[in-house]
């Protein structure tokens, strides 16, 4: 009797224990298992949609769902997170919204020491968040120069330190206690910013550097300029000795690259293409050849293809495809879609 | 649905016009119009003229005069900031602006900002519904805004001075003197208007819970007017009109914490007119200087801007020939040249050289007809052949009838043929094809104008992303426009006491032919009404402004629109009888504390108030 009785606590003890660990599986808010399509807005403020993994729930403005009539800001640029947080960067207005990523209810706002900020990272509880500041067609003297990396502790929500780069800057990656920047409008070089150290070194790489990754120990940097031909340049981050990957003119219009599972997928025109990590030479057979108009975002996940194709005076579209190039779902999102960012 | 809104208002009107009365302006000196062919090709159009009283009663910028006055619909950035307009459902650059007959949209982007414009600088605005391209040029689609000042010629020294201090510190200061006699006319003036314009959003707070007001809204106008004219006799006279204006205005935030930044406008603006009348042949020469600057300032904290400026030389020599008893025959040639140079699109001069040729045709009273044609003349674009073709006939006392179609053009601008980088120098013109039918009713007090028109737009200008991401424009999209205008006048005085009614109402159709989509920022409903009452030295009046929602995307997304509002001002005014005239007033603006924006995250202010003294002597 005392037995089955402790057997009973144990089994329910064993059954509640099990259920628990089932918990951990549970969504954290209603935007679990999904990902976020950012809209940098036009005239008006940005906005943010999400969709389920499983397309069977969407929602145009998360942000205004959530917060109300709370504004977002302009040209949101960047969604970067860390922990439970997402954090949402608005070039317009200067500001970094920090949200829930699970819930999107606004904790705080990062609104003194941006100006003009554009892409972010995280290590070890700080933010390092590129500002590309005065441009050099309004302030022709220090414009290209002004440039800086916002260091922000998100513990107090607060910029602590700035690091001057005395260049351009816009996308980066972090590697190694190391921010690897490029800028396609004024820059030829890549720029490696040691945080602890806050030494800058520069590697000349070309104009047009803009999307950037690395994968085992190198770094591929798509130059892609508005004429002629672009290419891949790798970088080995020991010796930051380059070799690169020449694309031919009949790839015009090189817009985005992103490398999933060894392989390097990159956008021309309306047209996603992929390559081994390891080719020398570029795929010219397209492996989707989408719809959209003006492709100005884009992402590889998760066996999935998704482009953004941007509109200024109506509802963008996102496509998803799958990797043989089959069209999934395609979306209507909100207005200027710049980006896919995958919250699991 | 919008059918039973439009028989909603009709009775709504309906009850006002039961209710009300009238204003009298009646002019026995003559006038010397800056404008003659407003009046002489007019017949088979709409014309809706705002004399001085009615400026008098609405703040001093063009957009609140014409926004409570007319069909016209506004979109504005703010109290006070870039306000651009919206006629017979076409786009900002498709109504021109024509300042004592002479176009002056900006060469650079083909409109002219509402906001820069104070109505007090003017002795007349008219409204011109329908095209004129064949007289006004280009942008004259969905209709023409007329500035004029006209000269008088009898003996006369008289000084018009007024005071305004509002909420938000709002100031206006307008001068104007006239000094006439029966071979000299001058008119000098000088307005003055500004205001720290840091109104508080009504209900809207930031995210720490503080209290949201319009940051970056300063604004600064003052404009200097010099007219004169001088008979040599009866069949001689020459004029000279000139306007020199600069706007200082800060761009209002959408959020606290953006870059600040600001824009500098100056306009110069010169006009010499010769009227010679040789027996039956009557010549006027106008020749026109016409200078445009901006300089934008994208962050405040510094020195830089970038900018643009044209400067328009204009020759156009028009004469007139009595053919005989009825019919008037003009040859008008002109030729224009632009320099622009600017930040954004390096310095190119164009050349358009034109000929027109009208006809007009007086049977009678009654019966009146004008037709027009007009062929531009540059390597710039292909222009097409325009023309005018209209009619008016008088049935009777009570009932007017007018016929109009016409042909009419807008020109690609400075910033779509040259902008650096996506300028675009192989672009056609906008054109237009459109018809109306006006009927106007006179009875007793009141005139009641009904107007139905149609127009189809081709060759749209649109900037869209080229395969390359740069944008560039393009003639693509065709645009369908239709609807119905009411204009309603009455006056009546009984005994001492003088009632005025006017009120406007405008059913507005613009859709893109191919996606049958409205026209984002068109709305289908707008309608103004005014009612005023004088008796003695005592003038009280109301305004009311309904403006129906409109979409804000061009796939008329139901859940992206701006609401639809209705505002309303009261005022009243005092003549204490001391100089000639001596007037305190005090308005009450936007009574009933309605929060409405025009554009998103726009909000434009709650209640408030003004203060003024009109002094003539």
């Amino acid at each position: 009797m005392k037995f089955s009785k402790l057997l009973l606590i144990a089994l329910s003890i064993s059954l509640f224990a099990s259920c628990s660990s089932d918990d951990n599986d549970d969504p954290k808010g209603a935007y679990d298992n999904g990902f976020f399509i950012l809209n940098e807005g036009s005239s008006d403020v940005g906005s943010v949609s999400f969709s389920s993994d499983d397309f069977t729930s969407f929602t145009k403005d998360v942000y205004a769902s959530a917060n109300g009539s709370d504004l977002i800001g302009g040209y949101l640029q960047n969604i970067f997170f860390d922990g439970d947080r997402a954090y949402i960067i608005s070039g317009g207005s200067n500001v970094i919204n920090v949200v829930n990523r699970y819930t999107f209810k606004l904790i705080a706002k990062i609104d003194s020491g941006l100006a003009n900020p554009r892409y972010g990272v995280v290590k070890d509880g700080k933010a390092y968040v590129t500002n590309a500041n005065t441009y050099s067609y309004i302030n022709p003297a220090t414009g290209d120069t002004d440039d800086y990396v916002a260091v922000i502790n998100l513990a107090t929500n607060t910029v602590e330190s700035k690091i001057e780069l005395n260049a351009t800057a816009n996308r980066l990656i972090l590697e190694n206690g190391k921010l690897y920047i490029t800028e396609p409008n004024s820059s030829t070089k890549l720029l490696i910013v040691n945080i602890a150290t806050k030494a800058i070194e520069t590697v000349e790489i070309g104009s047009s550097g803009d999307s950037i990754e690395e994968e085992n120990g190198t770094l591929f940097i798509l130059r892609a300029p508005y004429s002629g031909s672009g290419e891949i340049v790798k970088v080995k981050l020991s010796d930051k000795s380059i070799s690169r990957i020449a694309f031919p003119e009949s790839l015009a219009g090189l817009g985005f690259m992103d490398i999933e599972d060894n392989k390097i997928y990159y956008t021309a025109g309306s047209s996603v293409y992929a390559m081994d990590i390891n080719a020398t030479t570029p795929s010219t057979t397209a492996i989707v050849n989408s719809p959209a108009s003006y492709v100005y975002g884009f992402a590889v996940e998760n066996n999935r293809i998704y482009i953004a194709d941007a509109k200024f005076d109506k509802d963008s579209k996102a496509f998803i495809y799958n990797l043989s190039g089959v069209l999934q779902k395609e979306l209507a999102v909100g207005v200027g879609s710049n980006g896919f960012y995958f919250n699991n | 649905m919008t059918i039973k809104r439009f028989f909603t208002f009709c009775l709504f009107v309906m009850c006002q016009i039961i209710l009300a009365q009238n204003d009298s302006i009646t002019s026995l000196k003559e006038v010397l119009v800056s404008d003659k062919n407003l009046k002489a090709y007019s017949a088979s159009q709409s014309v809706l003229k705002l004399n001085d009283s009615i400026i008098n009663k609405n703040e001093a910028l063009l957009t609140d005069l014409l926004n409570f006055n007319s069909t016209l619909y506004f979109k504005e950035y703010g109290r006070g900031m870039l306000s651009t307009v919206s006629f017979r459902g076409t786009t900002s650059s498709q109504t021109a602006v024509i300042w004592n007959g002479i176009n002056i949209n900006s060469q650079m982007n083909g409109s002219t900002d509402f906001n820069t414009i104070s109505g007090a600088d003017y002795n007349s605005i008219s409204v011109k519904a329908g095209g004129g391209s064949v007289i006004y040029g280009s942008g004259a689609v969905g209709g023409t805004v007329h500035l004029n000042n006209d000269l008088l010629f009898f003996n006369r020294f008289e000084n018009n001075l007024r005071l305004d201090y509002g909420s938000f510190n709002t100031i206006g200061v307008n001068y104007k003197t006239s000094i006439s006699n029966k071979k000299w006319s001058a008119q000098i003036g000088l307005s003055k208007n500004s205001s720290t314009n840091d109104y508080k959003y009504l209900n809207r707070y930031t995210w720490r819970g503080e209290q949201r007001w319009n940051q970056n809204g300063q604004y600064d106008i003052i404009t200097l007017s010099a007219n004169a004219g001088y008979k040599f006799n009866e069949n001689h006279i020459l004029k000279l009109y000139s306007q020199t204006s600069n706007t200082d205005r800060n761009t209002s935030l959408i959020t606290e914490t953006e870059t600040k930044s600001k824009y500098i406008n100056c306009f110069n603006r010169n006009l010499l007119e010769y009227d010679g009348t040789y027996g039956k042949i009557k010549t006027n020469f106008k020749t026109a200087y016409i200078f445009e600057n901006y300089q934008y300032f994208a962050n405040n904290a510094l020195k830089n801007y970038t900018y643009g400026k044209t400067e328009n030389l204009i020759t156009k020599l028009d004469v007139d020939y009595h053919l005989f008893k009825s019919t008037h025959i003009n040859g008008i040639a002109d030729y224009s040249r632009t320099n622009g140079y600017g930040t954004s699109f390096g310095s190119h001069i164009r050349e358009i050289s034109s000929a027109a040729l009208l006809v007009r045709q007086d049977f009678g009273t009654n019966w009146k007809n004008e037709l027009g044609i007009r062929k531009e003349f540059t390597n710039n674009y292909k222009s097409p052949i325009l023309f005018n073709l209209g009619s008016s006939y008088k049935f009777n006392d009570w009932y007017n009838l007018k016929l109009n179609v016409s042909r009419n053009f807008r020109i690609p601008t400075y910033n779509d043929l040259y902008w650096d980088e996506g300028g675009n120098p192989n672009l056609k013109p906008e054109s237009s094809y459109q018809g109306e039918i006006g009927n106007v009713f006179t009875f007793k007090n009141l005139t009641w104008t009904q107007n139905f028109y149609y127009m189809k737009i081709t060759d749209m200008l649109q900037w869209v992303p080229g395969t390359n991401g740069i944008w560039t424009p393009q003639n693509q999209d065709k645009v369908i426009s239709y609807g119905t205008e009411t204009l309603l006048g009455w006056k009546k005085s009984y005994g001492k006491n003088i009632f005025a009614v006017n009120a406007t109402y405008a059913y507005t159709v613009s859709q893109d032919e191919k996606t049958k989509n409205q026209i984002f920022f068109v709305p289908f409903n707008k309608a103004t009404g005014a009612v005023s009452y004088s008796r003695d030295k005592i003038s009280a009046y109301y305004q009311i402004l309904y403006n129906g929602f409109v979409y804000t995307r061009a796939d008329n997304d139901p859940d992206e629109i701006i609401n639809d509002y209705t505002v309303s001002n009261i005022g009243i005014d005092y003549d204490l009888k001391f100089l000639d005239s001596f007037k305190v007033g005090f308005q009450v603006l936007n009574l009933f504390n309605k929060d409405y924006e025009s554009l998103e995250n726009r909000p434009m202010p709650g209640r408030n108030f003004n203060v003024y003294l009109t002094l003539k002597f």
